[in-house]
Parts: C-alpha cells; structure tokens; sequence
C-alpha cells in the first residue's frame, strides 16, 4: 500500500479542512500520550535510582576523604555532579570513567564559607545528573538528577569560643579570678655558683568553661622561704560541678602554703628528725618521728584549709561541696645528704619526683579516681579525713640525692598527657613530657623568669575531648 | 579521650504512626544537626539510638557523633517499655568503658527516653534488672494523654511532660536535649556524702608510718 492509498483511508471520504482538524486532534492527542508515557518511565527510573543505598560516609574537615560512590546499575551514565568545589569546601567530586560512579576526594576546608561570613551549615546537597539507557528524554528534561547529603563536620578547633567572663554580672560572693596566672621563684645560685632550684607555674582557663564564659577553677601558691630554704608548692583544681570550687582551689592553696609557710620558718627539731632518719633510714623510731613532723604540718595543712573552705561556705550560707576541690602539696629542701620531700594529694591530677639522669619517675600518691570518668574525691569532703588509714596514705615522703623535676599538676593536665594511671606509672612517658616541655618552648634553665609565660603558652597545647582548666607547677 | 555516651530511647510503637513519627525522625536529625556545631559534642559525644515497640533492637550502636547517619524509624506494633529498659541497661555495661589502669573510663552515659503510651509490660519488674546507677542522667520525655506518668516515675524523677504530640513540639523537645547534651556535664560528679565538718584529725596510730 502506497502513502496516497493509506491517506485516502485515512481520510475517510472528508474535505481536506475536516481531515486537517482531524489529523491534528490525533497528532496532539497521541504525543500527550507518548509524553507521557515517558513522565512516567522517567519517573520510574527517578524513583529506581533513588532507591539505590549509596554509602557516604560523613566528612571531617581538615581530614583527608575519599570515597567512590558507585550506582551499581550498569544503565546509568553520570554527566556531572554538582555541589562540591575545592575552592569552597575542599573537595573535587569527578566522574569515573565508567560513568556509573563519581569520587568526592580532597581535604574539606570550609574556611572559604566561614571567612565568608556565613553561616556553616554541616550537611551539603549533591546533585547527580546522569542520564539512563535506553530512556528517551525530552528536551526540558534533558538529565535526570539524584539528589545526596554530604555531612562535612567542621573542625571542632573553629567552634570553640573564648568568651570572657562577665565579673559584673556574677552572682555574690563573685571571687574574681584571672582567667591565666603564671609565676616564676627565682632562687638564686650560691656564692660558689651552684645553681639552686626554681619554681615555675602556671594556670590557664580551660576551653570548655571559656566556651560558656566561666571562670577558671583552678589554682596554685608557690613559696621559698630564704632563711630556711624550704620550698612549698600547692596546686589545686575546683571541681567543674561545684559553682563556687574557684574559692575553694584558691583557699586550698592558700591556707596550706600559708601553714606550711609557718612551720617551716622554725623547725629545727624536724630538720633533725630529717637527719636522724637519713642516717638510717630502717630506723621505725626515726620513721615515726618524720611521719608525725609531716602529719603535724601537711596534714593539719589539709585539715585547716579544709575548715576554712567549711567557715567560708558557713558565711556565705553555701555548702562546702559547692566549694569542691582538689589538692596536691608537697615541701622540699636540699640537704647536704640530698633532697627531702614530703607530700599530700586528695583528688586527681599529678604529683611525681622526676629523675631523668636515672631514668626514674615516683608518684608521690594515688590518684584518686573512680570507675567513671570525673569521678574523684575532693578536699570538701568530710571523709578524707575521717578514716585514718586513708588519710595517711595521702601523706608521702622520702629523701633522694637529687632529682630533675618535681612536678604537680592538675587533672587538665594530666589526663591529656598520660591518660591512664599505667602511663603515670611510666617513667617513658615523664620522659616524654619533659622532651614535650622542652621542644614547646618551655627553656627550664636556672633563673629563667621567661619561662612562666612560656609554660603559659604551652599549657595552650591541644588535645581532643580536653579542655579542662589546666595547671603545673614545676620545681626544677 | 573520655568518651560521653548518649542514649536515645525511642517509642516506634504504632501509635507513633503519622506526624509523631515523621516529627521524632526530624528532630533526631535536628537533634545530631545541632550537636555538631558544638565542639565540645563533637569531640567527645557518643550517640545511641535504640528505638522499640514489641521488640528492642539498636538501631545505631554508640557512634562518634561526627559519624552518625540518623535512622528513618518506623512506627508499628506495641509499647514494650521494660523490655526496652532491660536491653538498655545491658547494652550500657557491654559499651560504657570504665576505668582501669590501663584505660581511661567514659563519662556516665546519659539517656533520654522518649514514649507516648502505657508500658505493654510492668516497668516496675523490668526496673529490677535495670542499673540506674550506670547513668548519670536518665530524662524520660512522654507524650500525649495515654503516657503513665507514675509508672514513669519509677525509672526517674525528670519525667517531662509534653501535652502535645504534633512535630513542633517534639521538635523543640529534641532542641532541648541537645542543649541538656552541650552543656551536660564534663565535669567531676559529686559524691558527696555527709556534709558535717570533721571537727579535728583523727588520732595518729602509734605504728603508723607513711615513709614510701
């Protein structure tokens, strides 16, 4: 049948006019139909391929990331993904050769948006754009897309804030602190030129309570008496639950250097204990002498300061816990026999005698820590001093030829740099503080005043997941 | 690196069909959303979500919180909230490391539980096998009518309130948790005990020598 026959049939014996109106209501009526047809076929291959699981894991930023996504559908062709960008986020998305999948790779950035002044949003939208085998598409409609959430985490650095504290606002009794305090004692070398220990501290705000525009909790109190050459250190950490710990840390230190202080300025019959028990140190006699010398000066340190933190809560009708803290003293002073030190630790932190030429570490203690994290046990408590057997126990001492470095330091310190108390036990680990120290621009040489904002600045170090108050004090 | 651990205990039941559903989703991701601009969460947040109904199972065990894809939940079935607490309370002493010499221990987990009816099974058995003391914070949210309060009661004294079950509320309930996370607590729990001031040391024992 020829085209004329097949149009004259068509035609059905109409006038041309009638067969032109009728061939353009089939015409119009027939592509609608096929129109749709593939609305619905792209809309069914829309839905297929949205249903496909895709694994993209969350991005970090200033992480490397590099994922291949693949559709696993051999009738996808990828044309371009849309989205991601090195300049803004650091990531180059390409299409692999096969076209059926793409690859996000790059280190995120997203500093181009945050210098931008925007707001960072974590989740960012891909689009894919492919097209699909063996499907027609029109021309309005020339890809079809697959839309995809890419997580980028923003580098927890950029998020936190130092906000300072607001004095004015505080609540009374508002006990202003400093956000950082650092000191150094020099203790200047003999006639003969032999250089004598000195003390450094410092004490910083943590990023957590800058973060909320809280005071720093934590504290410390040097002390070299001249006449007598006795040193005394305290340093102590205000509980973060208790609101008032920053008197607390600050009484702690206080009233017991204060004490110590006192006693120390004269105590001959001590320093001869100290003596005999040197000369036999099997002696139980001797050891008992010392023991009662240092529970009759550290211990009622503790305990006085103890009771003041109560009087000073009684005042200001608070309770003692809300003035939560922890709290490591230690005395020393060289004797031509060497060095003797006594200590008192409640609560948790750091307290060890260092000996790097004999690759030696001794805590002076037990810290004191529970199952959980945070858990510990503070000066506050009535406990501590209740039970004597415990109480003993946090009373130390012991007489060394010399040492490299008494330090003391809080939990904000401690935690991030030995993490366990098998590390704290780990003469390797003291070691590698020390090198930390030193290779961080804290320069511990004799009569070295710099060395108390260095320190200052070192505390500065990060460590994810601790940004504690952080405070050491370093005999040296 | 202490880790703080995080429990979301959610009612799937079938009477969450519909808006509460699509609004606890929603505030789930809302929820992970807004953590994630808060470095401290970031850092050392851990996220479990545990949905239940006739049965428990974890839907995401506990996570880094830069790593959590939310679940799309479903809503079927009843509301087996003892058994619920049971697997809780086991699954929180296999994952929540505590300390040792070797290892640093996580912070006490905290839990949110949230659920719109009457418990199928008895909350009060359940709670038998159910260690309290393994959580530092345990919020029960309940909403709509049919939530029993006192039986709610049992497992904590935060027990909130929301009257409402449409997705705002719900929405802003999520905000409030993970403002409770941000700011929950990094730092030392209190154990105090007694408060009474020790009026004067203890007598020194006559053999007693603390020389190391």
């Amino acid at each position: 049948m020829n085209t004329e026959k097949f149009l004259e049939l068509l035609a059905n014996g109409k006038n041309d006019t009638d067969f032109e109106e009728f061939l353009k209501f089939v015409s119009d009526k027939l592509w609608n139909q096929y129109n749709k047809h593939l609305m619905d076929e792209i809309l069914m291959t829309e839905n297929k391929v949205n249903g496909i699981a895709l694994n993209l894991p969350n991005a970090s930023e200033n992480k490397p990331y590099e994922q291949t996504i693949d559709f696993g559908d051999t009738k996808i062709a990828i044309e371009r993904v849309d989205g991601l960008s090195a300049e803004t986020h650091g990531l180059n998305v390409t299409v692999c050769d096969d076209k059926k999948s793409f690859k996000i790779a790059g280190t995120p950035d997203l500093n181009p948006i945050r210098n931008a002044g925007t707001e960072i949003e974590s989740t960012f939208e891909l689009t894919v754009f492919y097209k699909y085998e063996g499907l027609c598409l029109p021309p309005k409609k020339p890809l079809l897309e697959r839309k995809l959430q890419l997580v980028i985490n923003q580098d927890p650095r950029y998020l936190w804030k130092n906000i300072p504290v607001d004095w004015e606002k505080m609540s009374d009794p508002k006990y202003e602190k400093e956000d950082a305090d650092c000191q150094y004692v020099t203790v200047k070398a003999l006639p003969d030129g032999t250089p004598q220990k000195d003390i450094v501290a410092a004490s910083k705000r943590g990023r957590s309570h800058a973060q909320e525009g809280k005071p720093r909790d934590d504290d410390f109190q040097l002390y070299h008496d001249e006449q007598t050459n006795w040193y005394v250190i305290a340093v102590a950490d205000g509980a973060g639950s208790a609101k008032f710990s920053r008197e607390g840390s600050r009484l702690a230190c206080n009233v017991t250097v204060e004490v110590c202080k006192k006693a120390l300025s004269n105590c001959e019959k001590f320093e001869e204990n100290i003596n005999l028990w040197h000369i036999d140190q099997k002696s139980e006699d001797a050891g008992k002498l010392v023991s009662t010398d240092i529970y009759n000066i550290l211990g009622k340190a503790a305990h006085k300061a103890h009771t003041e933190i109560n009087a000073e809560a009684a005042r200001e009708k608070n309770r003692p816990k809300d003035y939560a803290t922890t709290l490591l003293l230690a005395i020393c002073k060289k004797f031509d026999f060497g060095w003797f030190i006594a200590s008192f630790w409640v609560g948790d932190g750091a307290m060890c005698l260092y000996d790097k030429e004999n690759h030696t570490s001794v805590l002076l203690g037990t810290p004191d820590e529970g199952e959980y994290g945070g858990q510990t046990r503070f000066l506050t408590m009535p406990e501590i001093f209740a039970n004597p057997t415990d109480f003993f126990s946090r009373l130390k001492c012991r007489i060394v030829p010399d040492f490299t470095a008494l330090f003391l330091m809080s939990d904000g310190v401690s935690d991030p740099k030995f993490e366990t108390d098998v590390n704290l036990n780990s003469t390797e680990k003291w070691n590698a503080l020390w090198d930390d120290l030193k290779d961080n621009g804290v320069e511990l040489t004799d009569d070295n005043e710099a060395a108390k904002e260095q320190l200052l600045n070192w505390l500065d170090f990060w460590a994810p997941g601790n940004h504690d108050d952080r405070t050491i004090a370093i005999l040296y | 690196m202490r880790r703080l651990p995080v429990y979301l205990l959610l009612d799937v039941s079938g009477s969450m069909r519909g808006e509460p559903i699509a609004a606890v989703n929603a505030g789930v991701k809302a929820l992970v959303e807004a953590l994630r601009t808060d470095p401290y969460a970031l850092e050392t947040a851990f996220l479990s979500i545990i949905p239940f109904n006739n049965t428990v199972e974890q839907s995401v065990p506990l996570t880094e919180l830069y790593k959590i894809k939310p679940p799309e939940l479903e809503a079927k079935q009843g509301t087996y909230l003892g058994k619920a607490l049971k697997f809780l309370s086991a699954t929180a002493e296999r994952e929540v490391v505590k300390s040792s010499k070797e290892k640093k221990g996580d912070w006490k987990p905290i839990v949110f539980i949230m659920t719109d009816g009457k418990s199928g099974d008895k909350i009060a058995k359940a709670l038998t096998d159910f260690n309290k003391s393994l959580f530092s914070q345990i919020v029960v949210c309940a909403y709509g009518n049919e939530a029993n309060i006192v039986d709610l009661k049992l497992i904590t004294e935060n027990v909130i309130r929301l009257d409402n079950i449409d997705g705002e509320t719900i929405k802003s309930f999520f905000k409030w948790v993970s403002a409770s996370i941000s700011t929950s607590s990094h730092s030392a729990n209190d154990n105090h005990g007694d408060e009474q001031p020790i009026s004067d040391l203890p007598p020194l024992p006559s053999s007693f020598s603390f020389v190391i």
